[in-house]
C-alpha cells in the first residue's frame, strides 16, 4: 500500500518540477529552458551560457533605456563573478569557473538558487521592467508654475475689421483641429502599443504566481543537485541566510573602514586645495558666481526646511505620484493618501474651470464684437453646439 | 511626429537624396558647440521626424520614390506633364498610395508629407499635382508641403508655362503650402557665393537641402526652454499659411558660404539679422548684391495709399514671416527690426505675423546661421510672367492638343488662368 501510494507521489513530482522550472524560467528575463536546468545538475558544458547570461542579465542593473548592448562573454562572466561576491556568496568554485564561460553549469544552477532564496528577486525584477501606464500625477506645483501658457492672439481694438484677418484666423482654427485629430491617431496608436506590452507583462506576472504555488519541488529538487556536487574542503552547509558574525568581526571591518576615511581625506585635501588655488585666479568674477550660487542653493534649502516645518509628515512630495493599492491597515508609507489626492485634483479642476470659463468670455464677447463690426455677415456655427 | 517624403521625378529624387544627406550629416556633426547630450536628444528629434529603422539596424530616410516614367527625354513636344497626371498617375496609381501606406504605417505618428518635385518638368509636375491631389483625399488630415523647383526664366522645355500653370493650379487647391525654390536664384548663389566654377545639378541641389534644413532641424519648442519641439510642420503651417488664398513660401538663408571661406568668417547675430531684413525687403535671394535703398513705408498711411506705393518702390510686403535661428548666443539676437509693423499688411500685426525659432545647436559647421520662411510678395513678379506668357500662348492655341490628346480640357485651362490671376491679384493689393 505505502510503497504504491510513494510511486504516485513521484509520478506526480516528476510533472510539476518541469512545470515549476518553465514557470520560474518565464518570469525571469532570458530564462533557458526546463532542459538546460535539468542539464546543469549534471554540470553539463553545454547548459553553460545560457545560465551564464541568465546571472548576468538578473545581476547588472538595468540600465536607462531598458535593452543595453550585449556584452562580450567574458565581460558577462566578470560582472557574475564580481556582484556575487559583493554580495557575498559563500562558494568558491564559482570564482574559479573559467572566463570563457564554457563550463561550470552546476555551481550557476547553485548560484541562481542562492539569488532566489536570499531575498524577494523576483518581486524586484518585475518591479524593475513594468510597464510604465504614464499613470502618475504631479503633485507640487513648480513645474506648472514655471511654464506660461502659449500667447492668446491679439485683436485691434478699434477700427474695421478687415475680412482677411477673420480667414486668417478661421485657417489657424482649421489646423489646430487637424492638429487635434491627427494626436488622438497618436494615441489610439501608443495605447494599442501599450495593451501589447501590457499583456506580456501579465504572462509573466501569471508565471510569477504559478512559480510560488509550486516553488516548493524546485527547492526539493536543488536538494539533491547539491547532493551531486562533489564534497568541497570547509565548504559551509547550503543555508540561504547570512549566518550571524562575533562581535568582533564588525569591530575588524569598522577599523578597516576608518583607515580607509583616512586614506581618502588624505588624498582630497590637496587636490582640493590645488583646485581652490587655481580657481581663486579666475577673478573676481568667479568668486561673485560662487557666492551667487551659494546664496542660491541656501535660499533653496530655507524654502524645503519651511515647507517641510509647515506641513510636518504631510508634505506634498515633489515629482509626479503613482496610485498603488495597499492593504487597509497599512500605516502610510512615503506618499499621500487618495483622499488627499483627490482633494488637491478637485480644487486644481475648481481653478481650471474658472479659468475656461473666463477665455470662453473673452471669446463670446470678441465675437459678438467683429459680428458687429460687418453688417451683412453671416455666422454658420460648427455643427454639433 | 514625422515626415514621409515623397520624391517625384528625376529633379525630385536627386533633390530628395541631397535632403537626407544633408540632415544626416548635420545630425551626426561633431561640431554642433553644445554638450553631447543636447546633441544626443537633437539627433534623435531629427531621426523621429525623418528616418526610420531599418531591420539591419541602419537608418532609412522615410520616403517613397517615383523616378521618370520614361526614357524619351529628346522628344520636346511630348506633353509628359499631361500624360502623367491624367494617364500615367491613375495608372500607377494603388502601387504609389501602397508606397505611400506602408511608410506611412511605419510612423507612430505622422505629421505630414513633403512632396518634392518640379514644377515644369515632365514627371514631377504632372504625377506631383495627381498624387497631392490623392493625400488630399485619403489623408485629408494630414499636413501637405509641396517643395516646387520654379524653373530656369530661360526656359528648358517650350511647354513648360502651360504645365507650370496647370500644376500650380491644381496644387493651390490640394496642397497646404507651396514651398517655392528659384533655379535661378539657387544658380546664383552656386556661382557668387559658394563660387563653383562648373555649376552642376548635385551643387544646386545640395544648397536646397541646406536651405530645407536650416528649417526643419530640430529647434527649441518655447523661448526658455530646452525641450525641441515636436510638430515644426504643423507650427510652420499655423503661423505663415493659415489663410487659403495666400500659400505660397520663400526660403532665404544667410549665411551661405563655401567649406573653405566658412573657417576664416565671424559673424554677429546683428549683421546677420540686418542683411536678413534687407533681404526680405527688397526681395533679395542671398546676401550679395542687397539693395540698400529699399526701405520700409512711413507709417500713417491709408491701406490703398500704401499698397500703390509700395509697388513704386518695389518693396516687398510680407504677410507672416518665420525666423529660425541656430548657433552660438542665439538667446541674445535682437530681433526688433522683423517686428516692424511696416513690413507687414495691415490687417496682420507684427505679433500675429512674426515668429521665432532657436537653438543653440549649431548646424552644419555655421557657427551661426539664420534662415526666413517668409509669405509675401516674392514670387508676384515670377508669377506674373509665367502667366502672362502662358495666356500668350494660349490665345494662339499653341501646342493644346498635347493636353486635349489626354484628357486636359481647354476649360481646366481657363480655371488654371482664373484661380492664378486671383492668386496674383491678392499677393498684389496687400
Amino acid at each position: 500500500m505505502g510503497r504504491r501510494r510513494r510511486r504516485v507521489d513521484r509520478g506526480a513530482a516528476v510533472g510539476a518540477l518541469p512545470e515549476a522550472i518553465a514557470a520560474l524560467s518565464r518570469t525571469l528575463p532570458a530564462g533557458p529552458s526546463p532542459e538546460i536546468f535539468r542539464r546543469a545538475k549534471f554540470d553539463r558544458p553545454e547548459a553553460a551560457p545560457a545560465l551564464w547570461q541568465l546571472l548576468f542579465r538578473v545581476l547588472s542593473p538595468l540600465s536607462a533605456n531598458g535593452a543595453s548592448a550585449p556584452a562580450a562573454q567574458e565581460a558577462q562572466v566578470r560582472v557574475v563573478k564580481s556582484e556575487l561576491h559583493s554580495q557575498g556568496y559563500p562558494r568558491r568554485a564559482l570564482a574559479q569557473l573559467p572566463e570563457d564561460g564554457s563550463r561550470g553549469s552546476r555551481e550557476l544552477l547553485l548560484a541562481l538558487a542562492w539569488l532566489l532564496a536570499r531575498g524577494p528577486l523576483l518581486e524586484r525584477l518585475l518591479a524593475q521592467t513594468r510597464v510604465r501606464l504614464g499613470d502618475e500625477i504631479p503633485l507640487c506645483e513648480c513645474e506648472a508654475l514655471a511654464r506660461p501658457g502659449p500667447p492668446v492672439p491679439r485683436v485691434e481694438a478699434d477700427g474695421p475689421v478687415d475680412i482677411r484677418q477673420l480667414q486668417w484666423l478661421m485657417g489657424k482654427l482649421r489646423f489646430q483641429w487637424r492638429k487635434l485629430i491627427t494626436s488622438q491617431q497618436e494615441q489610439c496608436a501608443l495605447l494599442g502599443k501599450m495593451l501589447r506590452r501590457l499583456e506580456s507583462e501579465n504572462v509573466r506576472l501569471e508565471a510569477a504566481l504559478h512559480w510560488r504555488r509550486q516553488e516548493l519541488v524546485f527547492w526539493r529538487w536543488m536538494d539533491t543537485v547539491l547532493g551531486t556536487c562533489p564534497p568541497e574542503a570547509s565548504q559551509p552547509t547550503f543555508v540561504p541566510r547570512i549566518p550571524e558574525r562575533g562581535a568582533g568581526e564588525w569591530e575588524l571591518v569598522a577599523r578597516e573602514l576608518q583607515a580607509l576615511r583616512e586614506e581618502l581625506r588624505g588624498a582630497a585635501e590637496p587636490r582640493r586645495a590645488a583646485w581652490e588655488a587655481r580657481v581663486g585666479g579666475w577673478g573676481p568674477e568667479w568668486s561673485a558666481v560662487q557666492r551667487a550660487s551659494r546664496e542660491a542653493v541656501g535660499l533653496e534649502l530655507a524654502a524645503l526646511q519651511r515647507a517641510w516645518e509647515r506641513g510636518g509628515a504631510a508634505a506634498q512630495p515633489h515629482g509626479p505620484c503613482r496610485l498603488v493599492k495597499s492593504d487597509a491597515g497599512a500605516s502610510g508609507g512615503p506618499g499621500l493618501r487618495a483622499a488627499q489626492v483627490i482633494e488637491v485634483l478637485r480644487s486644481r479642476e475648481a481653478c481650471l474651470e474658472a479659468v475656461l470659463c473666463q477665455l470662453q468670455r473673452q471669446c463670446r464677447q470678441e465675437l459678438a464684437r467683429l459680428a458687429g463690426a460687418l453688417p451683412g455677415l453671416i455666422w454658420i456655427l460648427p455643427p454639433g453646439r | 511626429m514625422s515626415i514621409v517624403t515623397v520624391q517625384l521625378g528625376q529633379c525630385g529624387n536627386q533633390i530628395g537624396f541631397e535632403v537626407f544627406d544633408a540632415l544626416y550629416s548635420d545630425s551626426h556633426c561633431p561640431q554642433g558647440l553644445c554638450s553631447k547630450r543636447e546633441n544626443e536628444v537633437y539627433q534623435a528629434s531629427c531621426k523621429e521626424r525623418f528616418f526610420s529603422e531599418e531591420e539591419n539596424g541602419g537608418m532609412c530616410g522615410q520616403s517613397i520614390h517615383c523616378p521618370l516614367l520614361f526614357s524619351d527625354i529628346t522628344n520636346l513636344f511630348k506633353a509628359k506633364s499631361s500624360m502623367c497626371y491624367s494617364v500615367h498617375g491613375p495608372r500607377h496609381e494603388e502601387s504609389i498610395m501602397n508606397l505611400i501606406q506602408k511608410e506611412v504605417e511605419k510612423c507612430d505618428c505622422l505629421s505630414g508629407f513633403f512632396i518634392i518635385m518640379s514644377m515644369a518638368g515632365g514627371t514631377g509636375s504632372g504625377l506631383g499635382a495627381f498624387v497631392t491631389q490623392n493625400l488630399q483625399d485619403h489623408y485629408s488630415n494630414s499636413l501637405k508641403m509641396n517643395q516646387i523647383i520654379w524653373p530656369y526664366g530661360t526656359g528648358e522645355v517650350i511647354v513648360q508655362n502651360y504645365n507650370s500653370i496647370l500644376t500650380l493650379s491644381h496644387l493651390y487647391r490640394s496642397s497646404d503650402a507651396l514651398l517655392v525654390h528659384e533655379n535661378d536664384a539657387v544658380h546664383k548663389i552656386c556661382a557668387k557665393l559658394m563660387n563653383i566654377k562648373q555649376i552642376s545639378f548635385t551643387d544646386i541641389n545640395q544648397v536646397l537641402a541646406h536651405q530645407l534644413g536650416s528649417v526643419f532641424q530640430p529647434t527649441y519648442s518655447m523661448e526658455g526652454s530646452y525641450h525641441y519641439r515636436r510638430n515644426p510642420l504643423g507650427e510652420l503651417m499655423e503661423n505663415l499659411v493659415p489663410h487659403p488664398e495666400f500659400k505660397m513660401l520663400g526660403i532665404r538663408n544667410i549665411p551661405q558660404m563655401s567649406e573653405n571661406s566658412l573657417a576664416y568668417s565671424t559673424f554677429t547675430w546683428a549683421g546677420l539679422l540686418k542683411h536678413l531684413r534687407q533681404m526680405l525687403i527688397s526681395n533679395s535671394k542671398m546676401e550679395e548684391g542687397i539693395d540698400w535703398q529699399v526701405r520700409p513705408p512711413l507709417s500713417g498711411l491709408p491701406t490703398l495709399g500704401k499698397v500703390s506705393l509700395n509697388r513704386e518702390l518695389h518693396f516687398n510686403t510680407s504677410i507672416a514671416n518665420l525666423v529660425i535661428l541656430r548657433g552660438k548666443d542665439v538667446h541674445s539676437a535682437d530681433l526688433g527690426g522683423f517686428k516692424d509693423p511696416a513690413l507687414y499688411t495691415s490687417w496682420l500685426a507684427p505679433v500675429n505675423a512674426f515668429n521665432v525659432w532657436k537653438t543653440q545647436r549649431a548646424f552644419s559647421k555655421y557657427e551661426k546661421s539664420a534662415a526666413l520662411v517668409s509669405n509675401s510678395q516674392f514670387l508676384l513678379k515670377p508669377l506674373d510672367t509665367i502667366v502672362g506668357k502662358a495666356w500668350n500662348m494660349f490665345a494662339s492655341k499653341a501646342y493644346i492638343h498635347q493636353y486635349t490628346k489626354f484628357g486636359i480640357e481647354e476649360e481646366d485651362f481657363l480655371d488654371s488662368f482664373t484661380l492664378l490671376e486671383q492668386v496674383v491679384a491678392s499677393y498684389c493689393n496687400l
